[in-house]
């Protein structure tokens, strides 16, 4: 019972983490239709920039070891996000958007290939500026834990850094999901994946509302990214590991739906954690996947997918 | 007010609008009718930028609009509501509201167009907190009408508002269109299928067929036009 209820914090802690970073992913994929397979060298790209920030930048030296890494990670996110503004004004924008509204795919095979450009170049160049040394964002928090209880001579233990880890990722989707929902930029970004043609026609700039979507997304990617290396050591091809779970997230929370993609990345935390009870380590992956295709057999549109035609 | 000028535009191979001139002027309604096929939505999507034409001008209160890009045009006062509805079937009744009013004077007059836009299709009152995909096709088009008109536009670019609905709400939307008409004296370029209806209304009338416009008058002088009456009419 007490390694039941410890791995289920877990799996929520890490569910948390693995949420947001599925968030960023469904926004991109939302609004734009585009499936970016560089989106785990994004994150890969904010977990050095939040090393680098905090240990060459100086934020360890300003806020120390404790508070420290969490501010380097969340700047982080401006950072990633102006290299997806970037790299969507540069590469994306060209083959995506009301360039491609008319062609037959709308330029989803050039996406593809463009996209998996990127990664390459990403996961090599990274190879190259940053090593194949293992790097991490060392806190103390990392290796000391709270602890809940004893209640009912049960406690649980909470890693401090992964505690802090999950309220950061909360707080983080909370003002998504308030900007998504109630700020006009939010409805304008709505409106255009709902029906570009249509949003246009309402004066929305709707390469400029991908624009908006892909730099977001690239931002919350990053800091969910420099979130799960306060806990696990990456290396320039970590994206590699990261993405698939990303994409299986986003299709259980339902294709299109932001919200959802957090709830999708929230059940594989779970089961990853969860499956460790009964299985060894090594088969956590396929563990995930197993639970992933129960789910789409039995409610193929993911948890929140809608069942109708986009118009 | 739109003045368009031997405007040629189609898709990549096949072109489907041949040199179509018309004019809308302030205040007026303008009523182009035709066939399927005819011409009549690339028309409207070329005003709107979402086609290039590969000939021909259009302007818009003296503004040349083919150097205006697309999203743009909405803020120079020309509101689409498009064939189909396309209304944004994820958002509410209220934020497809806001939607049209992204505009700069849709902003600003919001308080007092929400008042007018409820006044004339008190459904979208009733019904603003719901998501628009769950409307019927009647509320639907009552609800890009009325996203149209909280741009506060000065043309409002109606295609087939009839399309796809039963005849009694048609009739309906007819009948509402008529009284925004006369209240707010709007400027409106109508595209139509039921021609009788479009052209009892209109004071000026463009017939389009395949791509050409082959007749123009007012309301009066296409009604006796013989053509007319034989291939629209049926009398």
């Amino acid at each position: 019972m007490e390694g039941f209820l410890q791995a289920l914090a877990a799996g929520l802690l890490i569910g948390a983490v693995y949420g947001l970073m599925c968030v960023g992913l469904g926004l991109i994929f939302g609004v734009m239709r585009v499936i970016n397979f560089a989106h785990g060298d994004f994150m890969m790209l904010g977990m050095y920039v939040a090393f680098y920030l905090f240990t060459a930048a100086g934020v360890q030296a300003v806020f120390g070891n404790a508070v420290g890494p969490f501010i380097a990670i969340l700047l982080a996110g401006p950072v990633l996000a102006l290299f997806g503004y970037v790299v969507h004004l540069t590469l994306i924008s060209h083959v995506s958007g009301t360039r491609t509204a008319s062609l037959e795919g709308e330029g989803h095979y050039a996406q593809l290939i463009l996209t998996l450009g990127i990664a390459l170049i990403l996961q090599n160049g990274g190879l190259i500026i940053f090593g194949s040394v293992l790097a991490s964002i060392r806190t103390p928090l990392s290796s000391s834990a709270w602890e809940l209880g004893p209640v009912f001579d049960m406690s649980i233990f909470i890693n401090k850094a992964r505690g802090i880890d999950a309220v950061v990722s909360l707080l983080i989707m909370t003002l998504l999901s308030l900007l998504i929902t109630r700020s006009r930029i939010g409805k304008s970004l709505r409106a255009a994946a709902d029906n570009p043609t249509a949003a246009t026609y309402m004066g929305i700039d709707v390469d400029r509302a991908h624009r908006t979507a892909f730099a977001l997304g690239s931002g919350i990617t990053a800091i969910a990214g420099g979130l799960l290396a306060t806990n696990y050591p990456f290396h320039p091809f970590v994206g590699l590991e990261y993405v698939i779970v990303m994409y299986a997230g986003v299709v259980l929370g339902g294709m299109g739906s932001i919200i959802g993609a957090f709830w999708g990345g929230m059940t594989i935390g779970l089961v990853q954690q969860m499956s460790t009870l009964i299985l060894p380590t090594q088969l956590q992956n396929a563990a995930i996947f197993v639970v992933f295709l129960l789910i789409i057999f039995f409610r193929p549109q993911g948890f929140f997918g809608r069942m109708v035609e986009r118009t | 007010m739109l003045r368009i000028e031997g405007l040629s535009a189609g898709y990549s191979a096949k072109p489907v609008l041949n040199g179509v001139s018309i004019n809308v002027d302030a205040g007026q309604f303008v009523a182009i009718v035709g066939p399927n096929g005819a011409g009549k939505t690339t028309l409207f999507k070329t005003i709107s930028g979402i086609l290039r034409p590969s000939g021909g001008g259009i302007f818009f209160n003296g503004v040349d609009l083919l150097a205006v890009p697309p999203a743009q045009r909405a803020h120079l006062g020309i509101a689409h509501v498009p064939e189909g509805r396309q209304v944004f079937p994820s958002l509410t009744v209220m934020e497809n509201l806001e939607m049209g009013a992204m505009t700069e004077s849709g902003r600003r007059d919001w308080a007092a167009n929400i008042e007018r836009i409820f006044a004339w299709l008190p459904v979208l009152a009733e019904r603003r907190s719901q998501f628009a995909g769950t409307l019927s096709g009647g509320q639907q088009q009552m609800l890009a009408i009325g996203r149209g008109l909280a741009s506060s536009p000065k043309l409002l670019m109606l295609d087939e508002p009839s399309m796809g609905l039963a005849p009694s709400t048609a009739d309906f939307v007819f009948e509402r269109l008529i009284e925004i008409r006369r209240q707010s004296g709007l400027t409106m370029l109508l595209v139509e299928q039921r021609v009788a209806e479009a052209l009892e209304s209109a004071d000026h009338g463009y017939v389009l067929e395949a791509g050409r416009v082959v007749l123009e008058g007012n309301n009066e002088t296409l009604r006796a036009d013989d053509r007319v009456r034989k291939a629209y009419l049926g009398m």
